[in-house]
């Protein structure tokens, strides 16, 4: 079979995965084992970068691991130094770009199919976000994709406004956030007891929220309201603010804590965690994600770390097929055990606990250096 | 208490010079009880290991000597006598007088970094505060200070205190004549907003090291190893905190030893340091971060584009860098090789990461034209040969400031001759 063929089989094979997860079909452990080690066949055949990566660490087209946990997890920062894909990048349906960190260093994440994204998305966003009475009116506190077109971000709330809202207004422009349109959109929607989506940062919700608290405004939104939020206070200082920010959401806006959902998700990902349904009441929420997609965590050698123990999280993703099906990341979690099949992990963030002793520049004050 | 009128004021600064000598001798002195206390009161906040601390304070006093003082002193204003009383100097007379109140912030800083503002701060007989750790490093050095001479009492004080916007620190800062930072940025800005408009405001932000190895130094392997020896001390010591730690080293292609041998061969190097200078507590975030950065590497090792070095428990890390893309670690005891063609290379690097260095290591000595040209453009405040970077000595302008010209205000007496 050439490489093109194959692709188009493993597309189909995992679009069908994703199809029969959003019919709640019963799909086994052996199952993913299998297509997951598929892809990794696939990947060590044609991106030649990762094929280097699993050859040092003893696999090859001759020689897969036994089970999806073995398949050496190449790190994320690894796209701001490689091109990751299986197929000429000139095609790519759709490109990604990483964030920036020192020195404005970025990376590509580029996907041969659109269809994989879209379906992937789609699914998730619709068992995690949209469960009854879904809202129609999405307010968007995120990155207009019009503007933004490189933003995978934006690019998953314009995909999700196109396919499911009926009403779909962006704040988040190139000369900033619209506080004052947000606000009177979200006054009116209260005013008229139509239940909106706010899909935000956690940035751009915390300006909301202080715009509100300046002018006085609380408003109750009506039932069935939301919040999507992503993208932010991933270090474990920053913890608390987001408690805190979720509690002064509720208080502004007239919501239940249960109605805050934090979206994570990466751009060297193609699918995305949710706050799982049965942590939504509590604080220490847990991600819960599809089928297609597993998460452990590993210790300082790579090994896999038992539940319960934190270690730096790497994600199993079905949907990379183009790129990389096994990402480390630079988060640290751990993995949960749970009633509920669907709960994976508690994600703790960044390592920015560890400030150095000395007078030696740390890692968080070159960042900002270099943002400056 | 921050005195307004330091009861050093009628003591020749040679009187004072000679008491903070004697005191450092003391200090000298491992056996020194003082010592052995606060010795263990660092080891219980740094987790710095006991040869760590015991090199900090040998470094840190043993270079504190009457001559070495002096001529820090003579350097900056030309002569001891100026401190005392007006001297004649080139047709006028003059005087430099010492400021009243002088607060130093030692937050965040490595091992008794305020000790060394504090005792020209003193050599300028004004009344000093120093903001110590919980180790009480400053405070119970001060104490020898008194022990030695009975005057130090009311010019020299050390309290520990929470930053922040609360008392006593609003106060302190708000009356101070000038006050000696160290910290972050955003340390910093923070403190100089709270003084009051006439202070003088003498900041010492976090800063970097950095090594830079001529080809000409890597002609042979036997000088490379010991540049490597060298090197590593600068690497291990204060486990990399320091802003005189070796953050990253360039080497220069085209020598003998090419800049991956020289990473290997400084790998071995750091490895044996680890043994004479044990590391320090770590704690799991730094461990886990430092597991990435390696990672980082090894995949583009497995490219050919990068090289790691590391034991299994990730005690230290070094890696190669041919695309010098990635930042510094900036993590406990990880360095990375940047291999360059020509100095202009490192410049650049350090432009697009914005670094900020307070040393550069330097081999050779003698350097080419366009290496030393490159000292220059660093940004550097200290020049030094590979291994020196952790021994400053008492002369040097830390952050390339004056060591006691900020403390004096000058008094020139102009006669009626000279307005002529």
């Amino acid at each position: 079979m050439n490489g093109a063929r194959e692709a188009q089989v493993l597309d189909r094979a995992i679009l069908e995965w994703i199809a029969a997860w959003a019919k709640s079909a019963a799909q086994t452990e052996d199952e993913f084992n299998a297509l997951a080690l598929r892809i990794f066949s696939y990947q060590l055949r044609h991106n030649v970068p990762y094929a280097k990566f699993a050859a040092a660490r003893g696999y090859g087209p001759s020689r897969l691991p036994a089970a999806w946990r073995e398949i050496p997890a190449a790190p994320s920062s690894a796209f701001k130094d490689v091109t990751l894909t299986t197929f000429d990048p000139a095609r790519a349906a759709l490109r990604f770009q990483t964030s920036g960190t020192t020195s404005g260093a970025t990376g590509t994440h580029y996907m041969e199919n659109a269809q994989l994204y879209e379906a992937a998305l789609l699914a998730c966003f619709d068992r995690y976000m949209l469960h009854e009475p879904a809202p129609a009116r999405y307010l968007m506190l995120v990155p207009d994709p019009s503007e933004r077109a490189n933003s995978s971000l934006g690019h998953m709330l314009g995909h999700v406004a196109g396919e499911r809202a009926r009403d779909v207004r962006w704040y988040l422009h190139a000369e900033g956030l619209d506080v004052e349109g947000a606000l009177a959109d979200l006054a009116a929607a209260a005013r008229e007891r139509i239940p909106v989506c706010i899909a935000t940062t956690a940035f751009a919700l915390m300006h909301l929220l202080e715009a509100c608290a300046q002018r006085g405004v609380r408003l109750q939104l009506a039932p069935g309201s939301r919040v999507m939020e992503t993208g932010g206070f991933k270090g474990r200082s920053r913890v608390v603010e987001r408690e805190t920010l979720y509690h002064q959401t509720c208080a502004a806006l007239g919501l239940p804590l249960r109605a805050i959902v934090a979206e994570y998700g990466m751009t060297e990902l193609t699918s995305q965690y949710y706050d799982s349904f049965a942590s939504r009441d509590r604080e220490l929420r847990v991600k819960a994600g599809p089928s297609w997609l597993r998460a452990y965590a590993v210790d300082l050698h790579g090994k896999p770390c038992e539940a319960g123990t934190i270690g730096r999280l790497v994600h199993v993703d079905l949907a990379n097929r183009s790129s990389l099906i096994a990402v480390a990341t630079d988060d640290l979690g751990y993995v949960v055990t749970s009633p509920h099949p669907d709960e994976r992990f508690v994600l703790l963030g960044r390592p920015s606990d560890a400030p150095l002793r000395g007078c030696s520049l740390d890692a968080e004050a070159l960042e900002a250096r270099a943002s400056f | 208490m921050l005195h307004s009128k330091s009861t050093l004021r009628t003591l020749p600064v040679r009187a004072i010079i000679g008491a903070v000598a004697g005191a450092a001798q003391r200090w000298s002195d491992p056996n020194f009880p003082a010592r052995v206390r606060a010795a263990r009161a660092i080891g219980e906040r740094t987790g710095y290991s006991e040869p760590v601390i015991d090199y900090a304070l040998d470094r840190l006093f043993g270079p504190m000597t009457a001559a070495a003082i002096a001529g820090a002193i003579t350097s900056e204003l030309g002569s001891l006598d100026v401190l005392d009383g007006f001297v004649n100097e080139q047709g006028a007379r003059r005087t430099a007088r010492g400021l009243d109140r002088i607060v130093i912030v030692s937050s965040r800083t490595t091992l008794g970094v305020a000790i060394v503002p504090a005792i020209f701060a003193l050599c300028a007989k004004s009344s000093i505060i120093v903001k110590d750790r919980s180790d009480a490093l400053a405070g119970s050095f001060f104490a020898t200070l008194i022990a030695e001479r009975a005057e130090f009492e009311g010019a020299a004080s050390a309290r520990v205190w929470d930053g922040g916007h609360d008392e006593p620190e609003t106060s302190l800062l708000a009356r101070a004549d000038a006050v000696v930072a160290f910290g972050s940025d955003q340390t910093l800005a923070a403190i100089r907003a709270r003084l009051c408009a006439g202070a003088r405001f003498i900041g010492y932000g976090d800063r970097l090291s950095a090594g830079y190895i001529a080809r000409e130094a890597l002609a042979n392997e036997s000088n490379i190893r010991a540049v490597a020896r060298a090197a590593a001390n600068d690497l291990v010591l204060y486990d990399t905190e320091g802003c005189l730690s070796l953050h990253m080293i360039f080497v220069e292609a085209g020598g003998a030893i090419d800049p991956r041998c020289f990473a290997s061969i400084f790998a071995d190097a750091v490895q044996a340091a680890a043994l004479e200078f044990p590391r320090g507590r770590v704690n799991a975030g730094a461990q886990l971060a430092l597991a990435a950065v390696r990672d980082r590497a090894a995949f583009a090792a497995a490219n050919g584009a990068a090289a790691v070095h590391a034991p299994q428990d990730l005690s230290w890390l070094i890696t190669v860098d041919c695309s010098r893309r990635w930042p510094p670690p900036l993590l406990p005891r990880a360095c990375i090789v940047l291999p360059v063609r020509e100095p202009g290379e490192a410049l650049a690097y350090l432009q697009a990461h914005r670094l900020p260095l307070e040393g550069l290591a330097l081999e050779p000595r003698d350097a080419r034209p366009d290496v030393l040209s490159f000292t220059l453009e660093s940004g550097a405040a200290q020049v030094r040969a590979a291994g020196a970077l952790q021994g400053p000595a008492i002369h040097i302008r830390h952050g390339g400031r004056p060591r006691i010209a900020e403390f004096v205000r000058w008094i020139d007496a102009v006669t009626e001759e000279h307005q002529g």
